[in-house]
């Protein structure tokens, strides 16, 4: 120690002024040695010359050793100087005590010079050590909260620009939107937004940015502006998302990335143009009680790789349709055993009730994470959003017919529906075309659906709406999609043509649009035509 | 539907009414059938009141057609509506089947 060049200062403190001169004797020649006879006034000179260590004699008269140490621990200023108690009782039970309250060692009297200078020398160099680290950690903490500040401005960045006020578009009636983030505590740069680019058509835009702090809210913000100013001139999701991606992945030196779901909804007609760019796949949930997931795949994320070309696919959302986009942080929720919220939850949640509003589809959704994660620490960001279009139900006219399998029955079918255009007004061609779709739908249902020898009827449903038909077609038979595998040369000879798959092209193209979805056990083939004003 | 014959210099005119689909379509082969077992290697169908027509219908005129390239007939189709057209197009036939506008233009060219 005695090369050290801090001279430590030690406290001896004992009510017999021998006991102190030998201990000076000892230790004076390495250390600054300050002596003390009781108690008060050990614990005066402690608080105001800050020794490095104290020698404490037990038995002194008022107050003994025992109770200067609980002093000294209950100061915060003195709580961290080692106390070594110096004493001639060697009980066990004696020492016990001693360092409950916090002694770092006992050394017995009369003292052996070498065990002294080596215990002092030994708790000095504990000590130091010890202060070492409370400034390493003092730094750490410091660090730690300029990271927390730093996210708290990402997270203040990320917040601001969002669309807050709900109902946004309270002067529309025909359809209704709700969004919410609830921001993780670190990791996040989940973003959503909503415009509309003219009269009639609404860009939806979900989206998750790696990374967290001020640069993924900075990466965010240029996102989400360029997404907007892209869009206002440019109605094409797989367009926009394209030069998006151009224009940040050229200039993208920290690597950072996003992963985007657009959508271009026309709210009159229920048109909706998609693409997605390594997003979750959302959901639409039909009025009918179906549910579909977009689960195409238009391109990477976004700010990878340059000069691709992105995507997109189209379908058509009705009266009582609802899109629910969301980012992982509502699938990778988790639970405090580590098990995911999953897709599986998800799409249970929305099998099993009926959500009349975005809100309500909304808040259950966030509600259903929550009560799975039942307090666990949310890990990552959770953003949902909601597009639901309204009801008509003063004008829509439903019809439903029951058929057994057979060839027979679809005459019947195609009389049932000749009326009901006939009195809803639909044209002669768009009634024409839904019968052709029917007749080949069908023939393939009975032909390839149905052959498990159980007699399954078929149900054919027909909803019309000012300026919509929709037809559903549902048995039980084992699965089939009728519009899946439609591979026709168009283009061979006459003698080299052959007829299959014809009926299904024809109903593919005739329609403008279809889908198929295995529910209940039931296949739900689905048929939609725009009806011209 | 309904499906009336008749001979026009040498044609076989078939005047189709209705629809063309999984139900009418037997009968209609078997119209076919019988015009090409008497011996009619023209034959000219006529859709001006055809409202719509399937790919149950499509395959017998592929059928016929087929038929018409081995026995060196001559088939044609006229008077599609939009519809018919549209599946025609579709489907590719518009390209493979000789097509007339109407039935004094398919006639002239048998």
């Amino acid at each position: 120690m005695s090369e050290n060049s801090k001279k430590f200062t030690i406290l001896a403190v004992d009510d017999t002024p021998e006991n102190l001169d030998v201990v000076k004797g000892i230790l004076a020649q390495n250390y600054v040695v300050k002596v003390a006879i009781n108690g008060p006034m050990a614990l005066k000179i402690a608080e105001k010359q800050r020794p490095d260590l104290i020698l404490l004699d037990v038995m002194m008269p008022g107050m003994d050793g025992h109770e200067v140490c609980r002093r000294l621990k209950s100061n915060p200023e003195t709580s961290d100087v080692p106390v070594i108690f110096l004493t001639a009782m060697d009980q066990t039970s004696d020492e016990a005590h001693g360092f409950s309250l916090g002694a770092a060692d006992y050394i017995a009297k009369p003292v052996n010079p070498p065990i002294l200078k080596a215990r002092v020398e030994t708790h000095l160099a504990l000590k130091e050590s010890m202060d070492e680290l409370q400034k390493a950690y003092g730094i750490i903490k410091g660090q730690k909260d300029r990271m927390e500040d730093e996210l708290n401005i990402g997270r203040d960045i990320q917040m601001s620009m969002l669309p807050l006020e709900f109902p946004a578009f309270p002067e529309r009636k025909e359809f209704d939107i709700q969004a919410l983030l609830k921001p993780a505590r670190e990791v996040g740069g989940d973003f959503y937004d909503f415009f509309f680019i003219n009269d009639d058509e609404i860009c939806l835009v979900v989206g998750d940015v790696s990374g967290k702090g001020v640069p993924a809210a900075l990466f965010m913000a240029v996102t989400k502006t360029m997404i907007k100013t892209r869009a206002m001139d440019d109605p094409s999701p797989a367009s926009i998302i394209t030069r998006v991606n151009d224009e940040m992945s050229e200039d993208n030196p920290s690597s950072m990335f996003v992963t985007l779901f657009l959508a271009i909804c026309n709210v009159r007609s229920g048109a909706c143009r998609y693409t997605n760019a390594g997003h979750n796949p959302p959901y639409i949930m039909r009025y009918s009680g179906g549910r579909e997931c977009l689960d195409q795949r238009h391109g990477p994320i976004i700010g990878a790789v340059e000069e691709l070309a992105y995507k997109e696919s189209a379908t058509t959302l009705s009266a009582g349709d609802s899109l629910l986009i969301f980012t992982d942080g509502v699938t990778e929720a988790m639970d405090v055993d580590g098990a995911l919220y999953s897709e599986s939850r998800l799409e249970q949640l929305l099998d099993e009730n009926n959500f009349n509003t975005a809100e309500d589809l909304v808040n259950e959704t966030l509600a259903s994470v929550e009560s799975f994660a039942s307090g666990a620490e949310q890990a990552d960001d959770i953003t949902i959003l909601a597009f639901h279009v309204e009801q008509e139900p003063v004008q829509l006219q439903q019809l439903d017919i029951v058929i057994e399998p057979d060839f027979k029955e679809i005459e019947r079918v195609n009389r049932a529906l000749e009326k009901f255009a006939g009195e809803n007004g639909i044209p002669d061609d768009i009634a024409a075309k839904v019968s052709i779709a029917i007749d080949d739908l069908v023939n393939n249902i009975i032909a390839y659906g149905l052959d498990d020898k159980v007699k399954h009827s078929i149900k054919i449903n027909f909803r019309f709406s000012e300026n919509q038909l929709i037809i559903e077609i549902i048995d039980g038979g084992m699965p089939f999609n009728p519009f899946e595998s439609v591979n026709v040369d168009t283009t061979s000879s006459v003698e080299d043509r052959e007829i299959g798959g014809l009926g299904r092209l024809l109903v593919k193209e005739l329609m403008h649009d279809v889908s198929y979805q295995r529910l209940k056990e039931q296949n739900v083939a689905r048929l939609l035509m725009n009806i011209p004003a | 539907m309904e499906i009336s014959i008749r001979e026009t210099g040498g044609v076989s005119v078939m005047d189709f009414t209705g629809n063309l689909d999984t139900n009418t379509s037997p009968a209609a082969e078997s119209e076919v059938t019988r015009l090409l077992d008497g011996g009619s290697n023209k034959i000219l169908f006529n859709f001006l009141d055809l409202n719509y027509i399937s790919s149950s219908g499509l395959r017998i005129l592929l059928a016929t057609a087929k038929k018409m390239r081995t026995s060196s007939g001559k088939m044609m189709v006229c008077n599609l509506n939009e519809t018919v057209q549209e599946v025609f197009d579709i489907s590719g036939f518009a390209a493979i089947l000789e097509l007339a506008s109407n039935e004094e233009e398919a006639l002239a060219a048998f």
